[in-house]
């Protein structure tokens, strides 16, 4: 606060001294008081522990006993760990359904309700298929292993109805992944609708007669104007579906508990089960580093990538 | 398709006298029709699941694992409920107070850190602000798993390991909430601000009294979406909580399941009906409003 000016100047300068930096010393004051509290907060529970997680990656550390330094063995580790390559190779899987199915879903979705049709029906619609996105997702998920159970389970039941054989949805490793997407696509696809409704909805509606009145027909209109005037959306939906599906955990938490055999070991469980299973959390951190790296890089790509197929009016 | 909008009308008028409407409309209307069966279709889907939900935590425990699974309520069994709520071994309206506590504070709290530092950085000029602001953006980029080990320790460090404390501390705010708002502040006119000024109040005055009343649709969008989030988390109870006491509602019912076992599956499916019914009553209400609250939030953040 060293480039306040004191009180007195101000009575004395006045004008003078608030061009010279541009606020007031009792403004300034108040901006920093109401900024305060945020800032401890955010301090504390967000930037201090980016550098503790920065330097446990040199550490050994099981909370109990005092962290031992080790240089660069956890770095070492992360390349020979062959759990972990399975686990990101598991993340990349997930992440890749997720987010297209859920983005292709939405935008079906969204452009079904944005239709005419009775408020009546709307209503119901949209309940049915945003609902999901608010329910928790641990509770949901043990409704879905009942769900999904192989044995007496409601969703081979309906298959073997319509002459399919069952599937073992959370028991073998080929489907458990597929599993945990489908949940994931039930809790999310909903939440991706109302974001690509807001997109179709802020779409003036003068371009569509222009269009219409120039002869243009209904894939035309799609193709030409409701395409890419939705791709600034698009672009948030997958970045924020990108984003989210790599740092999953709940889901698959309650659902498959990572298993079987590592089949849906998302990069967060395993973080979980090293830090807080194995209490090694000077490697659990490496490896969270290892992810807030990748995930700042696929930011970076996706922002350079956008100025190349994002039309912003 | 009951109502046809106006532009449509015309449309189909302009095509008609073209000559060509008929071939067009044949594949509009299978167009149509495709887009409705798949409409129904996916609510159907997404629907299920939650009838399905309510329909078995109705249904005496010992036919719960019946086929054909019953999608709409075939018994009305309530004492699954009663059972649930007042069982000696589990405590549920202490796990649903212990989550209404949590959620509440936690609310209460980001609602003013956030309004706070979101008026600040909209509205007064203190040297330094655009490189603070900066710094709460960038934080939102930080994936939770990095600050959940940090995180963990400082909390052990001060105690609070198997107390709400916990939880509620490293949520008092919220980095996107402070953009949200933020938002909503500079949407309001400049006049207002300076008019108060005249007028001699301070800042507290004119951020209390006249700004924060008119950024209700974006307080209550965040305050909805924050108390969602901690009635939601599961995480935060796993990580933390330790005596069964504490528990919160999601940590409760994956423990439930475990702890009946599969025996009494109607009894877990009438707790997770519990902790689901209140937020499906609150969307059925307050629904149109949510999902603006939705739209506001995503498009901006």
């Amino acid at each position: 606060m060293g480039v306040l000016s004191s009180p007195d100047s101000v009575v004395a300068g006045g004008l003078k001294e608030r061009k010279r930096w541009n606020f007031h010393w009792y403004e300034a004051l108040a901006g920093y008081g109401f900024v305060l509290p945020a800032i401890v907060a955010i301090l504390v529970f967000t930037i201090i522990p980016i550098f503790i997680a920065l330097g446990l990656v040199f550490m050994e550390y099981d909370i109990l006993s005092p962290a031992k330094f080790v240089g660069f063995e956890n770095i070492k580790r992360i390349f020979t760990d062959a759990r972990l390559g399975n686990s990101y190779l598991v993340t990349l899987k997930f992440v890749f359904m997720a987010t297209l199915v859920n983005n292709i879903l939405g935008i079906l979705l969204a452009l079904g309700v944005n239709r005419s049709m009775p408020g009546i029906m709307k209503y119901f619609l949209r309940t049915t298929l945003f609902f999901p996105v608010l329910t928790t997702s641990a509770s949901l998920a043990v409704v879905w292993q009942y769900l999904m159970a192989t044995d007496r389970g409601i969703l081979n039941y309906l298959l073997n109805q319509i002459g399919l054989a069952s599937v073992p949805w959370l028991s073998s490793s080929s489907w458990a992944l597929a599993s945990v997407v489908i949940y994931d696509v039930w809790r999310a696809c909903g939440y991706m609708m109302v974001l690509y409704l807001a997109g179709l909805q802020g779409i003036p509606e003068s371009y569509y007669e222009a269009a219409k009145i120039d002869g243009a027909d209904g894939f035309q209109l799609f193709r030409y104007i409701t395409l890419p005037l939705l791709s600034p959306t698009a672009f948030f939906c997958v970045v924020t579906s990108i984003i989210g599906a790599s740092q999953v955990f709940d889901n698959a938490m309650v659902l498959t508990r990572g298993g079987p055999q590592d089949a849906t070991r998302l990069i967060a469980l395993y973080i979980y089960e090293k830090g807080f299973k194995g209490f090694e959390m000077g490697y659990a951190s490496t490896i969270s580093v290892t992810l807030l790296i990748i995930l700042l890089l696929i930011t970076l790509f996706q922002f350079w990538f956008s100025k190349k197929w994002v039309n912003y009016e | 398709m009951a109502t046809i909008n106006p532009v449509r009308r015309i449309e189909l008028q302009e095509k008609s006298t073209s000559g060509g409407f008929k071939g067009r409309s044949i594949t509009r209307y299978f167009g149509t029709s495709i887009l409705w069966i798949f409409l129904i279709v996916m609510a159907l889907i997404e629907f299920m699941p939650v009838s399905w939900l309510f329909a078995n935590s109705l249904r005496n425990p010992a036919v719960a694992y019946n086929l054909p699974p019953s999608f709409l309520p075939t018994s009305w069994q309530w004492e699954n409920y009663t059972a649930v709520v007042f069982s000696p071994q589990i405590r549920f309206l202490l796990f649903f107070w212990n989550s209404v506590k949590i959620g509440i504070i936690t609310t209460f709290f980001t609602l003013l850190t956030c309004s706070l530092a979101a008026f600040a950085f909209a509205r007064l000029k203190f040297p330094g602000k655009n490189i603070l602001f900066f710094l709460f953006l960038a934080t939102l980029m930080i994936p939770w798993t990095v600050v959940m080990i940090p995180n963990f320790i400082i909390i052990s460090r001060l105690d609070f390991i198997d107390t709400h404390w916990a939880l509620v501390l490293p949520a008092l705010t919220s980095a996107f909430g402070i953009f949200l708002l933020r938002q909503q502040f500079m949407s309001l006119p400049e006049a207002l601000m300076d008019a108060a000024k005249i007028d001699g109040a301070g800042y507290f005055r004119i951020f209390f009294l006249i700004m924060l009343p008119l950024i209700g649709p974006g307080l209550s969008a965040l305050g909805i979406f924050t108390f969602l989030g901690s009635w939601n988390n599961y995480l935060g109870p796993l990580l933390y909580l330790r005596t069964t006491d504490n528990f919160t509602f999601p940590l409760a019912i994956v423990t439930l399941q475990g702890y009946m076992g599969t025996g009494n599956r109607a009894h877990v499916l009438a707790g997770i009906m519990i902790s689901v019914a209140p937020v499906l009553a609150f969307f059925l209400l307050a629904q149109r409003y949510i999902i603006q609250g939705i739209a506001i939030t995503g498009l901006k953040g």
